[in-house]
């Protein structure tokens, strides 16, 4: 019997193709983590989380808000001494998160992505982030879009269309996706 | 004149709109021809990778497959986040046989294919490289003297990393303000990241990095935000009033894309560029922070 | 048996890895292990395995779709028989609800989904075994 993998190894494994080097290159510098706009919001600095990865604290990473923060902006990426795509890394975790029904309670970020990709399968065009809230009534923000596009001088001409447009090609688009994702038959 | 392979992506046919007609107009003046790719696809902005990064190549491949088909060279996007997804596709295509092939399988079905072959480029890169500085002068009509810039890269126009561009205090952005008469400001934020994808998901956070963008951009004196991008446009511009409300102020500030402040020095009607809301160069000196 | 038959497992998920490990290596068979797409395409060139059981969702994405692809245009490797064990369902099932994995996206020889329950497990790597053996002694 083989020991288990840790949690270090399992994320290292999620990251086997990132452009940029293993996290366990990171000098904990916390160059990353001065440069994040996003720190101030997140549970655990990008610093403290390769650290906790490092450390195998699985539960806590998981549990905690900051990969699901990360706006995916790349500053830390392009500054980190150790060459270490942390942004890339961020997406690992999100990945692993939502692969294994894994993450903090109440996060919209999950539930976001799957909508997003859900209308993209969908139709083969999307909504822009801005509008989301009004195409999905689930994250009832839809008031505060609508506030927001009111109190602005924004011209729209005409209305917002409920639902992006749809490519031509759909069904073929749909077969396409199929071939990456392989699930049972598309309606 | 020269044709390219243009990508609006999806918010330029909405919200963006005038995005796209002042690319549109300022392109035809410029001698560039945009010609749109027939039927793209979403390229998935960011909201992919958390999923499968492997369909999210496949999504962007497909219009880099279908731009190959047309025999152009050039893949041009206004949109930075479309335009990174295409540019880092292309190259992880070029770089990577398996990943190739097993895409190039999946596009089968749409009896498409792609080599990775384009140069994928940004839409003011095409206007600073292939228009030229030079150029652009001889275009204004009314240059915009006295309009204080804050120059707005935001992030994926710069980053990860290209070839050797200075992702951290590129100057590209002023040199051209500086074309068309108008004065570009030191704006430190200029690549800082504005928080667009997270205004849903994190809101908070969003509204903040928001706030830290108009707080320097107007205690630095500045008429207008200028930017680069349909996401960082929007977010910029529509949720100031909440920002105010959030933290107190009485922020108002036109935001603006490059291609309408180029469309106004170039004596190009307003209307035709989509702008609601004309900046005016206040006469005020700036107030010092 | 004479020869103890060799398999690999490819999978990203130790816990996973772990179960199906001990419960072949309990029937007999000799179990190595791969956790991503990249260490598991070098270990099945390195040496011959009678079987390899594949997980999907691995690195980047349906990793586990574009290995077998690969392994089917290898000529050295393709007629080893591939078990497809995937949670898929669960992973990616909101894309469309109710679906189950579609069953021929690949020209693999078996899929089951997780939890695999180990009697059905050992029947179906032993069925695929013997098959692709017959099919090996067959003239052509
Ligand atoms: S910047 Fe790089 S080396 Fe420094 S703490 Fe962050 S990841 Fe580690
Ligand atoms: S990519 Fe994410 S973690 Fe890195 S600086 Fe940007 S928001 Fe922070």
């Amino acid at each position: 019997m083989t020991a288990e993998l840790s949690f270090n190894q399992e994320i290292a494994n999620m990251m086997y193709a990132t452009h940029g080097n293993p996290i366990s290159h990171c000098l904990q510098c916390g160059t990353c983590s001065g440069t994040c706009p996003a720190v101030e919001f997140m549970d655990y600095t990008p610093r403290a989380i390769i650290g906790m990865i490092r450390e195998n604290f699985k539960d806590e990473v998981l549990a905690s808000n900051t990969y699901w923060s990360c706006a995916s902006c790349y500053h830390c990426t392009v500054r980190c001494p150790a060459g270490i795509d942390i942004a890339d890394m961020m997406y690992a975790l999100k990945r692993y998160s939502m692969w294994k029904s894994r993450f903090k309670e109440g996060l919209i970020g999950p539930d976001f992505s799957e909508g997003f990709v859900k209308m993209i399968v969908n139709s083969g065009k999307s909504f822009e982030p801005i509008l989301a809230t009004t195409y999905l009534p689930k994250f009832s923000a839809g008031d505060l879009v609508q506030e927001a596009l009111t109190a602005t001088g924004l011209v729209l001409k005409g209305k917002i269309p409920l639902l992006p447009k749809r490519i031509k090609r759909l069904k073929k688009f749909q077969r396409m996706v199929k071939r990456i994702i392989p699930l049972g038959e598309l309606s | 004149m020269k044709q390219y392979a243009y990508y609006p992506g999806c918010s330029l046919e909405s919200l963006a709109k005038p995005y796209q007609l002042s690319a549109k107009e300022v392109s035809l003046a410029l001698g560039l021809d945009l010609r749109e790719i027939e039927d793209w696809n979403c390229c998935g902005a960011t909201a992919y990778f958390p999923v499968d990064e492997l369909l999210a190549y496949t999504l962007v491949a497909r219009n880099l497959a279908i731009a190959e088909k047309t025999g152009l060279t050039d893949f041009v996007a206004p949109c930075s986040a479309c335009f990174k997804n295409a540019y880092y596709t292309n190259n992880y295509l070029k770089k990577d046989p398996d990943l190739a092939d097993h895409i190039n399988f999946a596009l089968e079905e749409d009896s498409l294919h792609v080599e990775g072959t384009l140069k994928v480029r940004h839409l003011i890169e095409v206007v600073l490289e292939d228009v030229g500085l030079e150029a652009v002068k001889n275009k204004v009509a009314h240059p915009l003297a006295g309009l204080k810039v804050a120059p707005y890269y935001g992030c994926q126009l710069l980053r990860p990393r290209k070839d050797h561009e200075d992702v951290e205090n590129p100057q590209y952005f002023e040199e051209l303000l500086s074309a068309i008469g108008a004065e570009p400001l030191e704006y430190a934020s200029k690549t800082r990241c504005c928080g667009a994808s997270l205004i849903i998901t994190n809101r908070k956070a969003a509204l903040e990095m928001v706030h830290l963008l108009l707080k320097e951009a107007i205690e630095r004196g500045a008429d207008v935000i200028v930017t680069t991008c349909p996401m960082c446009n929007v977010n910029v511009e529509v949720y100031q009033s909440q920002v105010n409300r959030e933290f107190g102020t009485n922020y108002s500030i036109p935001v603006m894309y490059f291609t309408q402040l180029m469309g106004m020095a170039m004596g190009i009607a307003p209307r035709r560029l989509g702008i609601a809301r004309e900046p005016v160069p206040k006469a005020q000196a700036p107030v010092s922070a | 048996m004479n020869v103890q038959k060799r398999l690999i497992i490819i999978d990203d998920d130790p816990d996973f890895v772990g179960g199906i490990k001990s419960i072949l290596e309990r029937a007999e068979y000799q179990v190595d292990t791969a956790y991503n797409p990249k260490d598991g395409f070098q270990a099945l060139q390195a040496r011959r395995y009678d079987l390899l059981l594949l997980d999907i969702m691995m690195g980047r994405g349906a990793e586990g779709i574009a290995l077998a692809r690969k392994i089917r245009k290898d000529p050295k490797l393709r007629e080893m028989p591939v078990l497809i064990i995937t949670s898929v369902r669960e992973q990616i099932a909101f894309l469309f609800p109710g679906q189950a994995v579609h069953p021929n996206f690949v020209d693999v020889d078996e899929l089951v989904e997780k939890p695999v329950e180990p009697k059905l497990l050992l029947e179906k790597v032993s069925a695929l075994i013997k098959a692709a053996e017959e099919k090996h002694l067959q003239p052509q």
